[in-house]
């Protein structure tokens, strides 16, 4: 068994419509490659590629250029859609259905058969916490059990990848927090998981690697430890004599001095100490020492609005 | 074939519960039960004719709105709300899909046309005081009818918008009704030119005929005589599944090209 999940070489989409004169690359030579087990984020602002992409490797639309292969097979093939399972941004569900019905509705499109249709609709009712809701029609659901039956539909043919498009958005805070729980629960069963969102936050604290789109070409693309490092501790000090100031803007960090309150940004390379050492030593008095991580929102901005300033 | 019977009771479900299409079936139903009140205008041509046309008039205007309204939104809808993507995603091949979506549209039109037919069948015996057979055949024309043009507002929505699906569909029943009587028209008469026949022969083999479906209703046709009304109903209904199958393929095949 292929240890990639899912694969794209030079995976291009171009749009040309009727009128217009210049063809859009919606993505653009996209190689990436999303291993069994992670939960991968797939991030990137409005328009930057990620729909189409995740599109492309459903078969709901062709390349232009390239190939996208998913769990082995060529994106598209319906025998492949067995083992994957899609929910897309606030989809709508049959919403006269009940949440029973709708389960069972897209467990007959799997072809799976009565008295284990019945059993797994139960099962996954009761997994996404829906049990005592499942006779009522989905029109009285809230946006939180919407999501969790969209969960529970990508669930009923125990799939090996699930790819979500936007999982949590719109959520309350406790069924935000619900979702996240189950996507770690499902990683920790084995499954991969492919997650577009724009809920960095999130994305942050499950995702094992993140990519960023930026007009339908890859711009970032790591370990979220890897592409984070780099933050920075700021240290407050007072009563901090001139002389001292030279001796820590030598270790690389960022100092301001005014009326002897000492603000230094120190990267967070073990200089920290240092510094430390020589505001006391001279004579110094800290104030606060505090650690700022960089978060996937600092790298987001910083990769897109480098783009657009290139 | 699981996948496809799952879409059509879903379309089924969905289309039962639109509002539109129920407020035309309930005023369709209560035109027809009121019907016999218009006895009085019958004339010459009696009672029973005056009805019998007034219901199938009805019946036709009601299934052909119906199945226009139903089946311009079907794909579109689902490709706009995303719901088709978590069925494309499933294995379910885009043809099953298709099929789908018009197995539901025509037991839609299968239930409305039996509410239609019974309410039909109740008010021409009040009015008559018996059952006229030739209402069954009647709604079984119209019913196979309405499936047609079903067909073709299915194909249409494969790649046109529900607007544009509107008029190239009404305008496709519109011609469909009347090319044939022209065409015959225009051919008994030797000042037409071939530049004006020809046209309207090729339309006429091209667009799928639903006049032929009109001949139960004696006013349209009042000197229509069958020598084997059996065949043709047979025929017509022969014809019908010949051109729906026609559509249905050429729907799946630009539906399996479809971007969406």
């Amino acid at each position: 068994m292929s240890e990639i999940a899912i694969k794209t070489v030079n995976l291009t989409k171009r749009y040309s419509g009727l009128w217009s004169k210049q063809p859009v690359d919606a993505v653009k030579n996209l190689n990436l490659e999303v291993h069994r087990g992670e939960i991968f984020g797939f991030l990137g602002p409005n328009g930057a590629g990620k729909t189409t992409t995740i599109k492309v490797l459903l078969g709901i639309i062709y390349p232009t250029e390239g190939e996208a292969y998913v769990l082995g097979q060529p994106a598209g093939d319906p025998k492949n859609h067995y083992k994957i399972s899609y929910l897309p941004e606030n989809p709508y569900f049959y919403d006269y259905m009940t949440g029973r019905e709708i389960l069972t509705f897209y467990a007959k499109l799997f072809g799976i058969a009565e008295p284990e249709r019945s059993k797994r609709v139960n099962e996954l009712l009761d997994r996404v916490g829906l049990s005592r809701a499942a006779d009522q029609p989905l029109r009285t659901y809230s946006k939180g059990m919407q999501q969790r039956i969209g969960l529970a539909q990508c669930l009923i043919n125990d799939p090996q990848l699930l790819i979500l498009d936007e999982p949590t958005a719109g959520l309350d805070p406790i069924a935000h927090i619900d979702i996240r729980d189950m996507i770690l629960e499902l990683r920790n069963q084995g499954k991969t998981l492919f997650i577009s969102s724009h809920q960095l936050s999130d994305v942050e604290r499950v995702c094992d690697r993140v990519a960023i789109l930026n007009r339908g070409v890859m711009v970032q693309l790591g370990r979220i430890e890897e592409l984070l490092a780099g933050g920075h501790v700021e240290v407050i000090a007072d009563k901090v004599p001139d002389n001292a100031v030279e001796p820590i803007r030598q270790l690389g960090g960022k100092v301001s001095l005014h009326d002897g309150r000492l603000i230094v940004e120190q990267p967070d390379n073990g200089t920290v100490d240092r510094v430390i050492d020589i505001v006391r030593a001279a004579g110094g008095h800290i104030i606060s020492v505090k650690p700022y991580r960089r978060t996937l929102e600092d790298l987001f901005v910083e990769t897109i609005q480098g783009g657009k300033n290139a | 074939m699981n996948a496809t019977f799952a879409i059509a009771g879903a379309t089924f479900g969905e289309a039962v519960r639109k509002r539109i299409l129920m407020v035309i079936l309930l005023v369709a139903l209560l035109i027809i039960l009121i019907s016999p009140a218009f006895e009085p205008f019958a004339a010459e041509r009696g009672a029973r004719t005056l009805i019998i046309s007034f219901g199938f008039g009805v019946i036709q205007l009601a299934g052909t709105f119906i199945a226009i309204i139903m089946c311009t939104s079907m794909i579109p809808t689902e490709i706009e709300r995303r719901t088709i993507y978590t069925i494309l995603s499933k294995p379910v091949q885009r043809y099953q899909f298709v099929l789908g979506k018009f197995f539901g549209a025509v037991g839609t039109l299968g239930f409305m046309y039996l509410m239609m037919g019974i309410v039909f069948l109740i008010a021409s015996r009040m009015a008559l005081g018996d059952f006229d057979p030739k209402i069954i055949r009647g709604l079984i024309m119209f019913f196979f009818q309405s499936s047609l043009l079903a067909a073709v507002v299915l194909f249409f929505s494969t790649f046109v918008s529900p607007l544009v699906n509107y008029f190239l569909s009404g305008g496709v029943f519109l011609m469909g009704n009347l090319l044939s009587s022209f065409l015959e028209t225009i051919q008994r008469n030797p000042e037409v030119t071939p530049l004006t026949r020809v046209p309207v022969q090729l339309l006429t083999v091209i667009l799928p005929n639903f006049a032929n479906f009109n001949v139960q209703n004696p006013i349209i046709n009042p000197e229509q005589m069958l020598t084997d009304e059996t065949a043709y109903l047979v025929q017509t209904i022969g014809y019908a599944i010949v051109y729906i199958a026609l559509l249905l393929v050429a729907s799946m095949l630009i539906f399996n090209q479809r971007e969406m």
